[in-house]
């Protein structure tokens, strides 16, 4: 009885680890071909069988890609931007969420429930209005509209934070406030550092969503001194079709997707426990 | 003594007042400034013949809902929109599997979370041009292993009845990571006393799975699909991205490409805020729905 549930249980975790695998590799491969094409010769690209480990392995596309293609320009704009929402983001964010989940002011609740209710907004009935608003600020073709949203803060990453606020204890809010300290002390010095799971996970996914954003700069930006990096990459593409210099697109898209892959690897865990309190019952 | 406790009381609410209202003063702004305006902007072209290119503003009450109503593309862009919920039950059913696998702690399995959400944390951008160059007719990496066993592999990009299917391979792949994360804390708040009391009852793993595991996912899997079907329905990037115009006779081009083409390319702004006015309804009332229909299947505990 016990020996063949322990032989089962064995098979199962086979099985399991099986299909894992099969499952890793399907993820994993078509981003080895990325940077193998980018390893490679151009006139190596079209060898069948494919190879899979260059001969010989080419680092000339890493140099050569820059002056292909603004990619210096996209990546610092990115950059810019990048840093810019979710540094100041995350203030915007935390502070609205410590409100939300421990002071008490006028209309609190309708607030936020007014908040929430506009994540509901499909993206496709705002980008019209949103680019003839930028229009009327004069924003079009500056980094200006990937930029001042942002730095307000994030709707759904408050709702996230202010899920993981609501479980900190309240009476650590009011011995501080015995205490004479000042709300934004408070704030900055007993909830910010004991929110740093959820805050980790929060920068992750703005992170995320502010360097990979397409939609964004194709509709509020056109000279290529305000393109960020995915439209440079983006263009580099279309520019590509017939002439496929497939190395030199993989080079940029390897540049292109590591700033991401290298952050999220180094936070992976915030990232996944971010899920645990995200309120999803099971 | 009532009157000294009640003084610093009364001013520590106006404080908490205060600063309660400064500290959501950012958000609002935001959501007032690039949320509602706008979509009072919007409702408002709607009924106009906003172009930017003749630069006209009148208002012509249901013109535009006719016009696109009427318009061949528009349904083309309908149906497409629609084949796009297509990976849903995909990502949903290996995101479960995975998520499994996972939860056995099979050796490895921190690395194995990290490289399946590779391609969910990657840019669309990188992963269509990835995918253009995979999916190559002559030399892409598939239809190279296709002629290797003899077949002959279609255009998967040229050919308007392969773009949609190609555009759909890649969503599944990349959703599939993120569903197991979600699957995966599911799975991790099912108590172990259920399972305990089942395999003292003697059930199978089977049994235990459809009994037990599936119900108490069901809350997880109605919020994935409905997130996944107000994401899918407006699947935008990969279109644009793929297609130079939408595809060969507008193959691949969904509601919001069509919405987009309207409002940048030909500048018709009053056109494309009516049916994405018109798409928005369609959105809200199919996600009605699904709450509606959720009472029927979804585990709501005791």
């Amino acid at each position: 009885m016990t020996r063949t549930n322990v032989a089962a249980r064995r098979t199962g975790t086979v099985i399991a680890f099986s299909l894992m695998l099969l499952g890793a590799l399907t993820m994993v491969l078509p981003f080895l071909w990325m940077v193998t094409t980018s390893l490679k010769e151009s006139r190596l690209v079209f060898t069948f069988p494919p190879e899979w480990i260059p001969d010989p392995i080419d680092w000339a596309n890493y140099l050569e890609v820059w002056d292909v293609a603004p990619l210096a320009v996209g990546l610092l704009n990115s950059v810019i931007v990048t840093v810019l929402v979710v540094t100041v983001g995350t203030f915007s964010s935390t502070m609205a969420a410590f409100a939300f989940a421990k002071l008490d002011f006028p209309h609190k609740d309708r607030i936020f429930v007014a908040l929430l209710a506009t994540i509901m907004i499909p993206m496709v009935v705002l980008i019209i209005p949103q680019f003839l608003v930028f229009v009327q600020l004069g924003w079009i073709d500056t980094l200006l509209p990937l930029i001042v949203p942002g730095l307000l803060g994030n709707v759904t990453m408050i709702f996230f934070l202010r899920q993981y606020m609501l479980g900190l204890a309240s009476e650590l809010l009011e011995a501080a406030k015995l205490d004479g300290a000042g709300y934004l002390r408070i704030y900055w010095s007993i909830f910010l550092p004991l929110c740093k799971p959820a805050i980790a996970a929060n920068v992750i996914i703005v992170f995320m969503a502010t360097w990979n954003d397409y939609i964004g700069p194709l509709i509020f930006t056109n000279s290529p001194e305000n393109s960020t990096v995915q439209l440079v990459i983006a263009s580099m593409s279309s520019y590509y079709k017939d002439q496929t210099d497939y190395p030199m697109i993989m080079t940029a898209s390897v540049i292109a997707v590591l700033p991401v892959i290298l952050l999220f690897t180094l936070m992976q865990r915030y990232f996944v426990d971010s899920f645990a309190f995200s309120g999803i019952k099971g | 003594m009532p009157t000294t406790t009640a003084r610093p009381t009364r001013r520590f609410n106006r404080r908490e007042r205060i600063w309660g209202l400064a500290f959501v003063t950012p958000i609002t702004l935001q959501v007032i400034l690039f949320s509602l305006i706008p979509v009072g902007i919007a409702v408002y072209a709607g009924f106009t013949d906003w172009n930017s290119i003749r630069d006209t503003r009148d208002f012509v009450g249901l013109d535009n809902f006719v016009e696109f109503l009427t318009d061949k593309y528009f349904w083309i862009a309908a149906g497409n929109t629609l084949y796009m919920l297509i990976p849903i039950p995909f990502y949903l059913l290996f995101g479960i599997l995975f998520a499994l696998g996972s939860h056995r702690r099979t050796p490895g399995s921190t690395l194995f979370r990290v490289l399946f959400l590779l391609p969910y944390v990657s840019s669309v951008v990188a992963l269509v041009v990835l995918w253009k160059w995979i999916f190559n007719y002559q030399y892409g990496l598939v239809n190279q292993a296709l002629g290797a066993v003899g077949i002959q592999g279609p255009d998967w990009l040229g050919d308007p009845a392969w773009i949609k299917p190609t555009i759909v391979i890649m969503i599944i792949w990349k959703m599939i990571g993120i569903t197991s994360i979600y699957m995966l804390a599911a799975l991790k708040n099912i108590p172990d006393v259920y399972y305990e009391a089942a395999r003292l009852d003697g059930a199978s793993p089977v049994r235990m799975f459809f009994q037990i595991t599936l119900p108490l996912l069901t809350p997880s899997i109605f919020f994935l699909t409905v997130v996944g079907m107000i994401g899918s329905l407006q699947t935008f990037v990969e279109v644009q991205l793929f297609t130079s115009d939408g595809g060969r006779e507008y193959s691949a081009a969904t509601i919001t490409y069509y919405v987009w083409q309207k409002a940048f390319g030909s500048g018709e702004l009053g056109l494309a805020s009516a049916a994405a006015f018109f798409f928005a309804l369609v959105v809200l009332a199919l996600t009605l729905l699904q709450f509606r229909l959720s009472r029927r299947w979804v585990y709501e505990g005791e």
